[in-house]
């Protein structure tokens, strides 16, 4: 996929979106500037089930998504509504604790508007988490997959990624995702002795579960596991310039031989069980950026 | 979604004032479709127009009106004409009447629509009993602030077409005589047909059949609990290597000549155990 990024200094000019974006994206910066001066290195997106995650946050600064210009609050299952800035592993982060969906009724820049607020603030590398469900007959419900690419079937009309108020990154969309930072977390994975694979995400709006004829089109597609966030978010990043690793956690295995209903409240259980593993790639990423950061120091 | 519970309470007033009966079913009569309705004891026809949200069926060969009445001694309600993506509609505008079946008592929705045939094996004027479906549509009828009252968040999916109906349909069919597979309906946007690349696409994935209506029905007719039936009529074979100009007159006499199968199709589904004891 070929991914158009424009240098803010012309598009600006004439893109009707952009102009007042990169202003809005300031004034929420101002305001979590005025109570947390640090420039974050990290940012990370909590998704379903995975909110825990900011209990090992060392909180130094809290803002509902309410209290913030131009932020969505979330409506979905498992997910809280709030921007944790503070220290993870020693590095300094801003958490989104809660995402939009697209199936909520949010627009393509509202889903991605706090990846840019976040990217303004000075975060250079997003960990994106969710929750999804396996299209890969050799995955299982628990296992974490590394996304390795995704297929970005949401259909989103009128709401095109619109650039970024950013300078072009180095490189065009290759591949959206960080070589390195998925190296680390298969990596931890095997040390920590828990299941992680490479894999493909395939983002589709929902909000109904897949027919099995769908989940067969999916696979056929190339897919390995489904779900209905991260991608808009992960293209926004990019465009931004911004290093990406997105960790999924499947919650059940489809089987379209074999079909099974879908609850809701299990998705959300297989995912808090599988968090432990997502904590430990998330602090082992902490961990690698604290010493790049002291390396470039 | 949340103005959807008020919308739905002002369209079943409005229909009660001149049917107040408890319908079993709710069917919804696709292109060229709109026969079935002489089979019905008419106790109310309302036009589209006198219902409080409903839209107008703008589309070809769609007459407008909510027919109520008996159908092989059941209560039924019957929409003569449907709504498309394709007009312009939103897909909530488009599945209100699903909605308002059910708030009015509808256990079950009996959906057919014009298709066209993608399995070789298919003929004109066959009919498929809809196994399964893929939504192209590129949009979904439950985005938005979900209404509890109205369903869950997340419906699931594994089954949105009752096994044991379609297991009836087809038995109906071999008892008659008619020709009926079972198979996968692809829903689009429309309204161009679709580009020979896109037939072969459409049969890739693992559709039989290409329609532009029928899965936002559906989607909400799982969502807010109905059993859903459904049946397609192969109104043209889209093969991409032997592609013809689709005549869409055409497609209505094929649909208007196969028509009476879908009546007994419905007749039989709504005599059978499985739909009186729901």
């Amino acid at each position: 996929m070929k991914c158009e990024v424009s240098n803010a200094s012309t598009t600006s000019l004439m893109n009707p979106v952009l102009a007042p974006l990169a202003s809005n994206v300031q004034q929420t910066v101002g305001v979590i500037r005025a109570v947390w001066p640090t420039r974050p290195r990290a940012a990370v997106i909590l998704g379903t089930g995975l909110g825990n995650v900011a209990n090992e946050i060392e909180v130094e600064a809290e803002f509902g998504y309410f209290d913030l210009p131009h932020f969505r609050r979330s409506t979905a299952l498992a997910h809280r509504g709030r921007l944790l800035c503070g220290r993870l592993g020693g590095l300094p982060v801003v958490t989104m604790d809660g995402r939009c969906h697209h199936y909520e009724g949010c627009t393509y820049h509202e889903l991605t508007f706090p990846v840019r607020v976040m990217h303004a603030l000075g975060a250079e590398v997003l960990i994106a988490s969710n929750a999804s469900g396996g299209l890969n007959p050799k995955f299982a419900a628990g296992d974490i997959v590394v996304q390795d690419d995704h297929l970005d079937l949401m259909f989103r009309r009128g709401g095109l990624s619109a650039g970024c108020s950013m300078p072009r990154p180095a490189s065009p969309m290759q591949s959206p995702y960080d070589r390195e930072l998925a190296e680390l977390a298969l990596s931890v994975a095997r040390r920590e002795n828990f299941a992680a694979h490479r894999g493909v995400y395939v983002a589709v709006t929902g909000p109904n579960y897949e027919t099995r004829a769908e989940y067969r089109m999916f696979r056929r597609l190339g897919g390995d596991v489904v779900g209905m966030s991260t991608v808009p978010e992960v293209e926004t990043a990019v465009a931004c310039g911004m290093r990406v690793l997105a960790l999924s956690t499947v919650t059940n295995v489809a089987r379209p031989d074999a079909p099974e209903t879908v609850d809701a409240e299990d998705v959300v259980d297989v995912a808090s069980h599988a968090e432990p593993n997502l904590r430990k790639i998330v602090l082992a990423v902490m961990r690698h950026e604290r010493l790049a950061q002291q390396e470039s120091r | 979604m949340l103005e959807l519970y008020g919308q739905i309470e002002e369209a079943v007033a409005a229909i009660r004032g001149q049917w107040n009966e408890t319908p079993h079913a709710g069917i919804i009569l696709g292109t060229g479709l709109g026969g079935l309705v002489e089979e019905i004891d008419v106790e109310a026809a309302i036009d589209y127009e006198a219902i409080p949200n409903f839209p107008r069926s703008t589309a070809i060969s769609h007459r407008g009106r909510l027919v109520c009445g008996r159908l092989r001694g059941l209560p039924v309600m019957a929409m003569e004409g449907r709504f498309h993506m394709y007009e312009g509609y939103s897909l909530k505008q488009i599945t209100l009447p699903v909605r308002v079946m059910r708030a009015m008592g509808a256990k079950l929705l009996v959906v057919s629509n014009a298709c066209g045939g993608m399995n070789p094996y298919y003929r004109e004027g066959d009919i498929m009993v809809i196994d399964d479906h893929i939504n192209l549509l590129g949009d979904n009828p439950l985005i938005g602030i979900n209404d509890d009252r109205l369903g869950p968040r997340f419906p699931d999916m594994c089954e949105p077409y009752d096994r044991r109906l379609v297991d009836r349909g087809l038995a109906v069919a071999r008892a008659n005589d008619i020709v009926a597979h079972k198979g996968v309906f692809v829903a689009v946007a429309g309204p161009n047909l679709e580009t020979r690349a896109e037939y072969r696409f459409l049969r890739l994935i693992g559709a039989d059949v290409v329609g532009m209506s029928t899965v936002p029905e559906v989607i909400v007719a799982v969502h807010c609990g109905l059993k859903v039936v459904g049946f397609s009529i192969v109104t043209d074979m889209c093969l991409p290597d032997a592609l013809h100009p689709a005549d869409v007159q055409k497609i209505i006499g094929i649909a208007n000549e196969a028509e009476p199968k879908l009546r007994t199709l419905v007749g039989g589904v709504l005599d059978s155990d499985e739909v009186r004891s729901l």
